[in-house]
């Protein structure tokens, strides 16, 4: 299996600001692969460097066998960006919309209106072919938005948290495209800060924070990572003395003190669970909370980053 | 590349059709103004026949050559002949007591010594010329003096040249008898006094001329130039239609930074498109628009006002093509430097319409003070207006507009210019 992007310790700096601090990753020819992290995080900067709109401060990368700074045309013929934003002309028909975009990647003639037909079918919307965007819902806004990255028949699409605002069923419209796209042989790089999206829809996953990328895996082994499970303990008193004597019970793997609270890491959840209480017990330390987390890529990088994925 | 280009500029246009503001600007408002404004000042850029200016004329020629004057001034559709004021013939004083008042703005004196003067320097040229006094009130207005002074001095001087063609006539034939050969001199002076017999004795010397066999013509002398003013159609059409011309620049500024805003100037730039191509594409829609714009504000002109085009269509491409060059290339700067479509409709709305006043769209520059005058240069209106009505009013060709089309342009590359240097495609 072939690598259709590779990049090499990329970094973007805004000035003092350095939205991507280097990072290194490759993306598999035919794998959905995500960037699941918060705001500002730095996913649209890298996605931008990717599809040639920024010019990365340094490192390298290669999208599709070209290189990013010196063959963009190249690059440009075989990606299909879904921005962030909307990117449409509110006042046009979705279909004008679409043969547009097309028009611009040299299709025409009958090919063009198979193609915009084609994209207006697979979102579902060639009903209202003939509306103006500004009357859709924003649901169906963002469908026709994905629609447009796809008319040229790219060979990797990038798609910039395509499901922000979106409603239930057009969110079920969007993953159901996403997983048939790919399942055709479109390689799709998935921006979200949805976990959930991310755990469904990836194969692997990278996770980004503060311009790095700080876990990069299939979903369930980032989730395994955490073993046992995850657990938070909220004492009053006397913590530094139960996570001395805890660290060596052997169903714990590991134990850190955020806010106040211990957070231990298990091998097997249930077993530490007990023997930490039991432990509290004999030092005579009062539990004031007590909390099993989940284990799933939220509690991964609440684990990596002592963050919520929505702070 | 030219497949992307058309794709745009069509693109363009399908937005700008349903951008309702944008036609009202563009198409609606000028046409507006047209209509509005040639009607309401038609009387202050008085048309010839449905309001004749007023024109006091003393006579104090003791001959008949002041009179023959008179007649054909009266002639003329524009001007109302006034010889007496309340019964009384009209002296000197009396006219300059009237104009002093304001009840009259202009008179013209003929001097006692009118007819033979004229008639003294046909036979000597060294003789004192007749001088024809004008009297005006320093209030009036270029627009209304300047018709006012061209038609009667063109009268006098024709009336004048006719009258000593015959004795000019007699003494060139003398001349050719004088250097002849002997034999032929009774002959040559022969005829030439049955000539000029002919010429005096023919009734109305214009006539007279024009049948002989031999055609005279007589050209005012070089420094007698009959500048003429535009009506109120002259005046507003093209200044109206240019106003609007350059309000492409609001509407095109403002669409491209919308496309910035709304991100589709992204999913363009990502596009396999050169930015070349992107600016091409972006700005030709736009100036089609001006083209159809002039189109259909100086159709209008002619069909409602029957506004003539003057004798060179040719010359009023050349000027549409620079102007449109010159509005589109401000737009393209305004969107260089603008930051938000909102701010800019302000800011370039403001600058438009400061542009058209000073160039003399709405107060037409040759009644403006003379540092106005030399001010309105800086504006593209100023030099696209007097490009259109060295043609309308002038019957100007071509050639004759050179210079201003050629301004237009230096604004078209100054301004493209500028903003291709500052213009962020991010
Ligand atoms: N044009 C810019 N100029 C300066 N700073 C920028 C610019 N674009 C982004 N940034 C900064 O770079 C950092 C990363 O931004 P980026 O948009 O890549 O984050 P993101 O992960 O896409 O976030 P979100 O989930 O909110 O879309 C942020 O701190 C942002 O403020
Ligand atoms: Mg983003």
């Amino acid at each position: 299996m072939t690598n259709i992007v590779e990049a090499s310790k990329l970094k973007k700096h805004y000035g003092d600001l350095q939205a991507v601090k280097g990072v290194d990753f490759a993306i598999r020819t035919g794998e959905i692969f995500g960037f699941l992290g918060p705001n500002g995080a730095g996913k649209t900067t890298t996605l931008s460097m990717l599809s040639t709109l920024l010019t990365p401060t340094s490192g390298t990368a290669t999208v599709a066998g070209f290189d990013l700074v010196k063959q963009p045309g190249e690059i440009k013929k075989r990606i299909g960006l879904v921005p962030q934003e909307l990117a449409l002309y509110p006042t046009l028909s979705a279909r004008d919309n679409l043969e547009f975009f097309g028009s611009i990647y040299g299709l025409r003639g009958k090919e063009l209106t198979a193609r915009a037909q084609w994209a207006l079918e697979l979102v579902g919307l060639a009903d209202r072919a003939k509306d103006a965007i500004h009357t859709y819902s924003g649901g169906m806004k963002r469908r026709i938005n994905i629609a447009a990255g796809l008319l040229h028949r790219p060979e990797i699409l990038f798609l910039d948290e395509p499901t922000v605002g979106v409603d239930p069923q057009s969110r079920n419209n969007i993953f159901e495209n996403v997983e048939r796209l790919n399942r055709e042989g479109l390689t799709i790089l998935y921006t979200t800060h949805y976990m959930e999206e991310a755990e469904r829809l990836c194969d692997r996953v990278a996770i980004v924070d503060q311009g790095r990328i700080i876990a990069l895996d299939t979903p369930k082994a980032l989730i395994d990572s955490l073993g046992g499970g995850i657990i938070h303990i909220g004492l009053s008193g006397k913590g530094d003395a139960v996570a001395e004597s805890a660290r060596a019970l052997p169903a714990v793997k590991s134990i850190r003190r955020i806010d106040g609270k211990m957070e231990i890491e298990a091998h097997r959840a249930q077993e530490a669970l007990v023997s930490v209480l039991e432990v509290a017990n004999r030092l005579d330390a009062n539990v004031t909370s007590l909390e099993i987390l989940k284990p799933n890529l939220e509690t991964v990088f609440l684990h990596l980053t002592g963050k919520t994925l929505r702070d | 590349m030219l497949h992307q280009i058309l794709s745009i500029t069509f693109k363009d246009l399908k937005v700008l059709s349903k951008d309702h503001g944008g036609m009202i600007t563009l198409f609606l408002m000028p046409a507006m103004f047209i209509l509005v404004m040639t009607n309401a000042l038609s009387g202050s850029f008085s048309g010839p026949s449905d309001n004749p200016a007023p024109l006091l004329v003393v006579n104090n020629d003791t001959g008949e050559l002041a009179a023959e004057a008179i007649a054909d001034l009266q002639t003329v559709d524009g001007l109302a002949i006034e010889q007496t004021w309340e019964g009384q013939p009209l002296t000197r004083e009396l006219a300059e007591g009237l104009i002093g008042d304001g009840d009259r703005r202009v008179a013209i004196i003929f001097p006692a010594d009118f007819s033979d003067r004229i008639l003294a320097r046909a036979a000597d040229s060294d003789s004192p010329a007749a001088t024809v006094t004008f009297l005006a009130d320093p209030a009036a207005g270029a627009q209304f003096l300047g018709p006012v002074q061209g038609a009667v001095q063109g009268y006098i001087l024709r009336v004048a040249s006719y009258a000593q063609a015959p004795t000019q006539i007699g003494a060139a034939f003398d001349n050719m008898a004088a250097e002849a050969e002997p034999q032929f001199a009774p002959v040559v002076k022969q005829i030439g006094q049955a000539f000029v017999e002919r010429l005096n004795n023919g009734g109305g010397l214009a006539g007279s001329v024009t049948d002989s066999p031999v055609v005279f013509e007589i050209a005012a002398p070089a420094d007698f130039q009959i500048e003429k003013f535009p009506d109120s159609a002259q005046q507003n059409v093209p200044g109206y239609t240019l106003f609007g011309v350059f309000f492409i620049a609001q509407v095109l500024g403002i669409s491209i930074l919308r496309e910035k805003q709304e991100g589709t100037f992204r999913r363009l730039l990502i596009a396999p498109v050169s930015r070349a191509a992107l600016l091409i594409g972006k700005l030709l829609p736009y100036y089609l628009v001006n083209l159809i714009q002039v189109a259909l504000m100086f159709a209008a002109g002619v069909i409602v006002f029957n506004m003539s085009l003057g004798n060179d269509p040719l010359a009023l491409v050349v000027i549409t093509l620079a102007a449109s060059a010159a509005s589109t290339g401000l737009g393209l700067l305004i969107a260089a430097v603008g930051r938000t479509p909102e701010q800019i409709g302000g800011l370039s709305a403001m600058l438009v319409i400061t542009l058209a006043a000073v160039g003399g769209v709405m107060v037409p520059s040759y009644v403006m003070p003379p540092f106005m005058q030399t001010a309105s240069k800086i504006s593209p209106h100023a030099w696209a207006l007097a490009g259109y009505q060295d043609v309308i009013v002038r019957g100007l060709g071509a050639s004759a507009i050179l210079p201003e089309a050629g301004a237009l342009l230096i604004f078209a590359a100054a301004f493209f210019g500028v903003a291709v240097w500052k213009f962020k495609f991010e």
